[in-house]
Order: C-alpha cells, then sequence, then structure tokens
C-alpha cells in the first residue's frame, strides 16, 4: 500500500529481459476490474519511460511512481 | 466473408508482387530441399512444419486471385479462396516461421519463404488477427516518438539509476559524463535497448575507447517489422533516423538486437550516416587499439551463437569470433559453416509473444539444443535480445549446463584498465 492508494492486485515484474516487463503489465492489468488498482514493480529504468508509453496507447492511468531502492512500483488503474 | 475486407486482402497482396516476389511464388518445383533447412521441421518433422507447406499457404491464394489458371480451373492448379478460414490457417503458417531464412541459403532457386510470409503477416493485419501483444508493443515504441519531451525526463531519471554501473565497470577521467545523451556531432548514436544491460556495458566500452558518443533516447528494437506492420516499421524506424540527423551524428551503432540491426541496416533506404552493429564497433575497437581485452582462463570453453539476423541476413559473422578470439583460448564453432548455423527459434516475434510460444519454441528448436550439447562449451555467447531469451529458456528446458552471455558483457568485464 502507497499512501492513500489500495492495489487490488500485484505483480512482480523484476529482473525481466526486454519487453517482458511491458508485456506482464499489459496482461496484468486485464485481471483487475475496471477501476481498480494494479501494483507493478519493476527493476529495470527502462520501465520509466515504457510504462507512461504503455498507459498512454492502452488508455490507463498511472496514479503514482515510487522507487524503493532498486525497485520502481507502478499503481495503475485500469480505466477501460 | 467481408467483401470490404476481401479486397483489401487482395489489394495487400497485389501491393507487395514485386517481380522478386513473384519469382519466389512462380518457381519452387516443391523438391523438399528446404524441409530439412528448417529448424522447425527438423526438430518435429511433419509436413507443416515445412518452408515450403508455409509458402504454398500464400501460393494457393496467389494462383487463384492473380494467375490465368487458377482464376479458370482452380481445381487443378490448387488454388484456394480468401475466406474467413485464411486467418486461422496464416496463423499457423506465420507465427511457425521464424524469419531466419535457412532454407533460402538451401533452395535451390534461393526462395525466401520469409519474404514470403510477410505476405501472410499483412493479410492477417488486415484481418485484425495479428498477435496482440505484438502491436501493441510497436504502438508503445511509436507512442514513445510522438511525446519525446516527456519521455526524456524519465529517460534522464532512469540513467541517473544505473550511472554509478557504468562507472563501475569503467572510471571515468574528472568530468566526463558516464552515459552522454543530445550530443551533437557525435561520432556515435548509440541505440539500446529498454534495458539497463544493454546499456551499462556498451557505455563502458565506449568510454574505455574514448569514444565521442551519445546515447538515443529510443529504444532499437522493432515490433513493427515482428508484427510485419510496414507504415508502423517505418515510423519505428524514423523516430532514430530523425533523432540522428538533428543530432548530426556519423554512425548509428544498433545494440545487441538482430531485428533493429537488419532493419537498420539494410531496410531503410539512404542516410546520411554509417551504420554499424554494436559487435562491429567492438571488434574495430580491439583492432584499432583502443580497448584491451583480458582472456578468460584457458579451461573457459565457449562458443558461438550467430543471430539470424545479424550473421546470415547482416553479414557480420567474422567480428564476433575475432573479438571471442581475443578473450578465449577454448573457442568451439557450432557448425562448419557460420552461414547454416541453426536458428535459436525464436525469432520473428516469437519470444515476445513469450508463454502464448514456448511450448512451440522449445519443440521446434531441439535441433539448436542439440548443437549446444554437443559443443560441449561452458559458455553459449550470443549478440541478440531475442537469442539470449530463447537461447535461457532452452537452456533451462534441455538442462544444457550453459552459461548464457551478451557478447558485449563480456568485452566489458574483459576490458583492461
Ligand atoms: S527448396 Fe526451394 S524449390 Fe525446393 S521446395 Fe523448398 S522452396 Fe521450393
Ligand atoms: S525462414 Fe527459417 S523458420 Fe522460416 S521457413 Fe525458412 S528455415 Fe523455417
Amino acid at each position: 500500500m502507497s499512501d492513500s492508494i489500495k492495489e487490488d492486485k500485484t505483480i512482480d515484474l523484476k529482473g525481466l529481459p526486454c519487453p517482458m516487463p511491458v508485456v506482464k503489465v499489459n496482461k496484468g492489468i486485464k485481471q483487475v476490474d475496471v477501476g481498480q488498482v494494479l501494483k507493478a514493480i519493476a527493476s529495470d529504468p527502462g520501465a520509466l519511460t515504457d510504462f507512461p508509453a504503455w498507459a498512454k496507447t492502452s488508455g490507463n492511468e498511472i496514479l503514482k511512481t515510487d522507487q524503493e531502492g532498486d525497485d520502481i512500483i507502478f499503481y495503475i488503474k485500469r480505466l477501460k | 466473408m467481408d467483401p470490404k475486407l476481401h479486397q483489401e486482402m487482395l489489394k495487400a497482396i497485389s501491393d507487395k508482387l514485386t517481380g522478386v516476389m513473384q519469382m519466389y511464388l512462380d518457381t519452387c518445383s516443391r523438391c523438399g530441399i528446404c524441409a530439412s533447412a528448417c529448424h522447425v521441421y527438423a526438430s518435429v518433422p511433419e509436413f507443416e512444419n515445412t518452408p515450403v507447406y508455409r509458402a504454398e499457404s500464400i501460393r494457393k491464394i496467389y494462383k487463384k486471385y492473380f494467375k490465368l489458371q487458377g482464376k479458370l480451373l482452380p481445381m487443378i492448379g490448387e488454388a484456394v479462396d480468401i475466406d474467413d478460414n485464411t486467418a486461422d490457417m496464416l496463423k499457423k503458417t506465420a507465427y511457425s516461421c521464424t524469419g531466419c531464412r535457412r532454407c533460402m541459403v538451401y533452395c535451390p532457386f534461393g526462395i525466401d519463404t520469409q519474404q514470403i510470409m510477410s505476405i501472410a503477416k499483412l493479410l492477417l493485419i488486415k484481418a485484425e488477427s495479428e498477435p496482440e501483444i505484438l502491436s501493441m508493443l510497436a504502438d508503445v515504441s511509436i507512442s514513445k516518438g510522438d511525446s519525446l519531451d516527456s519521455v526524456k525526463e524519465n529517460f534522464l531519471k532512469g540513467l541517473k539509476k544505473i550511472e554509478a554501473d557504468v562507472v563501475e565497470k569503467w572510471k571515468l577521467e574528472a568530468g566526463k559524463v558516464a552515459i552522454p545523451t543530445e550530443v551533437e556531432n557525435a561520432d556515435i548514436l548509440y541505440v539500446a535497448l529498454a534495458g539497463a544491460h544493454s546499456i551499462v556495458p556498451a557505455a563502458a566500452i565506449f568510454n574505455a575507447a574514448g569514444e565521442n558518443w551519445t546515447l538515443s533516447f529510443f529504444e532499437a528494437v522493432n515490433f513493427g517489422a515482428f508484427v510485419g506492420d510496414p507504415s508502423k516499421t517505418k515510423l519505428i524506424l524514423d523516430r532514430i533516423i530523425n533523432e540522428a540527423i538533428r543530432l548530426k551524428v556519423k554512425e548509428v551503432c544498433i545494440c545487441e538486437c538482430g531485428t533493429a540491426y537488419r532493419v537498420m541496416a539494410q531496410l531503410s533506404g539512404d542516410k546520411p550516416f554509417k551504420v554499424s552493429s554494436i559487435t562491429q564497433v567492438h571488434a574495430r575497437y580491439i583492432r584499432e587499439g583502443r580497448i584491451k581485452l583480458k582472456p578468460l582462463p584457458a579451461d573457459v570453453s565457449v562458443t558461438y551463437h550467430d543471430p539470424c539476423q545479424i550473421a546470415r541476413n547482416g553479414g557480420v559473422i567474422d567480428e564476433p569470433r575475432y573479438i571471442i578470439g581475443q578473450i578465449a583460448k577454448d573457442y568451439r564453432e557450432m557448425s562448419p559453416d557460420p552461414k547454416t548455423n541453426w536458428c535459436c527459434g525464436g525469432g520473428g516475434g516469437l519470444v515476445a509473444l513469450g508463454d502464448e510460444t514456448i511450448d512451440f519454441r522449445m519443440k521446434s528448436s531441439k535441433v539448436k539444443a542439440d548443437q549446444v550439447k554437443k559443443s560441449r562449451a561452458k559458455i553459449l555467447i550470443t549478440a541478440c535480445e531475442n537469442c539470449h531469451t530463447q537461447l535461457d529458456n532452452l537452456n533451462e528446458h534441455y538442462k544444457l549446463g550453459v552459461e548464457v552471455k551478451f557478447l558485449s558483457s563480456m568485452v566489458a568485464d574483459a576490458l583492461i584498465k
């Protein structure tokens, strides 16, 4: 959990080779209902550019991006 | 079938019918030589795994609509209609071909089945039956090109996180930047993948060679090419070409990604810069004495997997062997002629399709696994992201007991200060 955002599902994408983090987040978002939040934990800095671009093209919203040590944590709301 | 879609599919075929493509479609003698040249058939010997079977899925449609005999007497020429079953049939043929073009080397007429499959992929796009993941990945790449300013901010944040890793591999002189970006008139624009492993070793080597280089804001891989969509392929490519032109760089160096290299080097027309693969650049640095490498202990045996798009289809064959010759004393070739090295079995977008294709990828690449096993090497080196992932999967599945490594990371680890 982060501040006021509560996730409905968490996926661990750490250490995955290109382009698997995007492939898996695209799959993961379909496993939560519209309006729910997916928490995705990535380790590769490439996710910082890939995920916003993916959210834009897939029509979902990144509510927040946190960094904890080497982990990059995205809270993504399914919009459609 | 919707008549409009039918028309669009016919138009798509017609647009692809260049003289060379018609030669490929008209001249096959069905001799079958290509069958055992394909890793899919060599691993799983069933007729539908042959290149000629795949090509026939398009050839029969071509005969029906573009050849007189097929139009008049379709039953004689085995001509088939485009109908509601076409997409299902083409999915099987198009996405069981990795585009390795090994069959072409053996075919007496040089028929390029991968090119014929590009028609199948285009028809699938028209029928909205292409793999959704590949189109999604292509759209993500295009979206980055459309919003460069927001990409830049996050990209630079990401680079900050890996700068220390670069310096750990190669210590910089005071005042030097570990990962330069936006350098006008740079000698090299390096185009990496969206992953630290594709940037860190390369950056350390550029810095060790004293290169005047700059890192691209875009990832090299072209998912438009994997999905077989010419307009998306061009949009993804143009992001990099425009960046190279804007920065007035002399050379664009493509990271360890076979498709990215082939698309940039061979399928992008005239450009005001030279195109190199990172392997070619590293070989050049060694020849010019700009970097020096420390060899591995003599008992460490290595072998090299030639990525099809870089070696057979890109001509980069001697350079990796020259580099490995500087690092390893015990090098073992996997096949007498590198041009006929087996495909890893993960190309053509199959690796990006992940779990969906893993069963097929493992079964259809048994010959590659056998080739690796036979080498008895401890380290399996390659120079392509796609191949690396697939070889890692094969290593686990067939218990090959090798360590799969990128050539660039071996070079970075061997740098002598
Ligand atoms: S080797 Fe060439 S001519 Fe022979 S069946 Fe294969 S594609 Fe046709
Ligand atoms: S290009 Fe490769 S995978 Fe495709 S048919 Fe030819 S040998 Fe088989």
